[in-house]
């Protein structure tokens, strides 16, 4: 093989006019583009890119609370101020909320830092391509490097936000159950989810503006489709569908079907949320069932999400 | 240090369509749409703006792709960075690509400088490692090593370019594609811009570059693609296809001079005045003939430019214009010109009684060829827009 040589051969040095009769109007059908990316590949480099990741979220950490006063403190003060509402609201209900003998401020704080880790996802992720726009029409990498970055930025003031859960440990006098050890797991199911989602939601606001106006609404609302404020245990465990026979107030027999379960897998915070207060808070052993479609149904966001973000992302540069 | 380059693109046959209308539909825009499809069968939708693109680079090479405005040239950039993708055929890039799409548009207001460059730089595909090591070159070159813990807000504009510049200046890929950004800086620091890019170049960078600043491209590429309206018309060695391009551009202005005036041009023209060809040193006549609507105290302008509205060099003279038909002589004692096609431009400022148009705005009234000797390139990385002193005497009658 001749070695290569630095500068080209004869080739180009000779100029070539187009006849522009030659060119068609339309492309032909054989060598039209279609994008796919398998699941796999777009993954492998998503993770040669993490770096960039880090760095964009480094810089939405920093330019965060750049040029406010208190600074990092938000990052305590925003979910400690929720709580004030939440209990100055509801210890009205005091009766008909069973904690299972919990102080009122502990069990709803758990709830409120799963729920904002969420929220504060979605929300900012969600349009994490719009406001990133000089960046996604400039720049190569991997597009979902946006909203998992926000992620990584939530997830970083979320354990800053753990802090004050440990001064009400304290000042109730109470210590984690050693069942708090399963916590971590039920953390991974809330990542995998608030992922899946938030993949999804970015990508599809970005063709359809009209989502950005009405997620906030959403997040909003949701906060009480979620067991933050009521015990997931209200939900049935075995709620009757037919047959059987009615015996003492109680169903025998029949076909019944668990509400937890089914709610788990439609929105996974449901039995995280519960998991997290029934080990920590209780020191029971989780309740599998909810936990185990939970895990399933976060798993299924995250791979439909990741696949619509993965097909819309076409269009990502030409529209933003 | 020289490497070996190995860093190529291939584009075959790329088409690229955009919405004709870029804006997102709403609801009753839909509806609109399929009624106006409804009444006619071709209505479409989107435009191309590549059609059938074919060019290659070869490892090590520099190209440029000219052409005007909305020509292509930058969504085909992006469609090699994968910023956007083609609707059809495909781009073969070999090497790590480095693209420099847009020089600010990475730096974040909110961070200093030494955070922005970590920003950026990562951005651009560098990795921590790299910048760390590259970060003093990098500051050094944008010269703002005062200024790099300010924030970015606080930074001009002029030192933004810089500082964007400069990252991507040492990025160091097998293929680096540059879009339109030496409007960096004073003319001292375009100057180091284009050094640097030659310095690239040498290194073995594959470079695809985009400018409509031809002086620019003739000063950093071996070869050029132009496109024009979606199409590559021409592809081959910078000089031909800049010529090329220039021509055309010349073609299409001298539309201009059907905009009305209050002077009419009824001839021009430019011969040397030994009656032999326009060559270069020859002594010189351009002869005008113009007519006029009153009589007036105005100004003659008369200039020679090659492709562009922006004269190489203007001669002018004041005095009483007649009224009517009459003719102005230019004698040019030098003809400053190396071979080539050039145009001349002309224009008559002062404005007529009672009107806000000036007799005779500027515009190219004829296209001449001049004979002689082939320019003189300037030095690898330099721009030619060198001012030339003409002397001239004029006459008016």
């Amino acid at each position: 093989m001749t070695s290569l040589s630095i500068d080209p051969p004869d080739r180009g040095r000779k100029l070539i006019v187009t006849d522009l009769s030659s060119i068609p109007a339309e492309p032909s059908d054989d060598i039209l583009y279609t994008h796919k990316v398998p699941f796999l590949t777009s993954l492998r480099t998503l993770w040669d890119h993490r770096e960039i990741m880090y760095t964009l979220a480094e810089r939405d950490y920093r330019v965060q609370y750049k040029q406010a006063a208190l600074g990092f403190a938000w990052a305590v003060l925003t979910p400690v101020m929720t709580l004030v509402i939440f209990v100055a609201v509801f210890s009205h209900f005091k009766g008909s909320i069973n904690t299972g003998g919990v102080p009122f401020p502990l069990y709803f704080f758990v709830g409120i830092l799963c729920w904002s880790f969420f929220a504060g996802t979605l929300g900012n992720g969600g349009s994490s391509l719009l406001s990133n726009k000089a960046l996604l029409a400039k720049t190569q990498f991997p597009r979902e490097c946006f909203p998992l970055e926000t992620m990584l930025v939530q997830a970083l003031n979320n354990v800053v936000s753990w802090v004050p859960l440990v001064l009400l440990f304290i000042y109730y006098g109470r210590t984690p159950q050693p069942e708090t050890v399963w916590v971590p797991l039920f953390m991974l199911i809330e990542i995998v989810f608030t992922a899946g989602i938030t993949l999804a939601i970015s990508s599809m606001i970005i063709q359809m503006r009209d989502l950005q106006q009405v997620l906030p609404i959403i997040i909003s609302l949701g906060i009480f489709a979620t067991p933050v404020i009521w015990p997931f245990v209200s939900i049935p465990a075995h709620y009757h569908l037919f047959g059987g026979a009615y015996v003492h107030g109680h169903w025998i027999g029949g076909v019944s079907v668990n509400l937890q379960a089914v709610y788990g897998f439609i929105n996974p915070l449901g039995p995280v949320i519960n998991g997290v207060r029934e080990t920590m808070l209780l020191g029971h052993n989780p309740t599998w069932l909810p936990l185990t479609t939970a895990f399933i149904g976060a798993g299924c966001y995250l791979y439909f999400g990741y696949r619509t973000f993965k097909r819309l992302e076409v269009n990502f540069a030409d529209i933003a | 240090m020289p490497t070996l380059p190995n860093g190529s693109v291939e584009v075959e046959h790329v088409w690229k369509k955009f919405r004709s209308d870029k804006a997102q539909p709403f609801f009753y825009d839909q509806l609109a749409r399929l009624g106006r499809q409804a009444k006619s069968r071709n209505a479409t939708g989107y435009r191309w703006v590549l059609k059938d693109v074919n060019f290659k680079v070869e490892p090590g090479e520099s190209m440029a792709l000219i052409g005007i405005n909305g020509s292509g040239k930058t969504t085909l950039l992006k469609i090699l960075s994968q910023v956007t993708y083609q609707s059809a055929g495909k781009c073969t890039v070999q090497g790590r690509i480095g693209a420099l799409l847009s020089v600010t548009s990475g730096l974040h207001p909110d961070l200093n400088g030494r955070e922005n460059v970590f920003l950026y730089g990562a951005v651009l595909g560098m990795s921590r490692e790299d910048i760390r090591r590259k970060f003093d070159t990098i500051v050094e070159f944008a010269e703002l090593t005062d200024a790099i813990d300010r924030q970015v807000k606080f930074y001009s504009m002029g030192m933004q370019m810089r500082l964007g510049f400069s990252i991507a200046a040492f990025l160091e890929p097998d293929v680096l594609l540059v879009d339109e950004v030496l409007a960096v800086g004073d003319a001292n620091f375009q100057q180091k811009c284009l050094q640097r890019i030659g310095e690239i170049v040498r290194d073995g960078t594959t470079l695809l570059y985009v400018s409509h600043d031809l002086a620019s491209v003739e000063a950093s590429c071996q070869r050029a693609v132009w496109l024009s309206d979606a199409v590559v018309r021409a592809a081959g060695p910078t000089s031909e296809v800049v010529t090329m391009y220039r021509t055309a551009i010349e073609q299409n202005s001298t539309v201009l001079t059907t905009k009305e005036g209050v002077v009419q041009v009824l001839k021009a023209d430019l011969r040397a005045t030994d009656g032999g060809q326009l060559r270069s040193e020859c002594e010189t006549e351009v002869r005008l003939v113009l007519k006029s609507p009153e009589k007036a105290m105005a100004s003659f302008f008369v200039g020679i430019s090659q492709g562009t509205a922006f004269p190489m060099f203007v001669i002018d003279y004041t005095g009483t214009m007649p009224e009517g038909d009459f003719e102005v002589v230019c004698k040019l004692g030098y003809l400053p010109l190396p071979k080539g096609h050039y145009s001349l431009w002309t224009a008559i400022t002062g404005f007529p009684k009672g009107k806000k148009d000036p007799y005779l705005p500027w515009q190219p009234v004829v296209s001449f060829e001049a004979f002689g000797p082939e320019r003189m390139d300037p030095p690898e990385g330099v721009m030619a827009m060198t001012p030339v002193y003409v002397g001239a005497e004029w006459q008016i009658g």
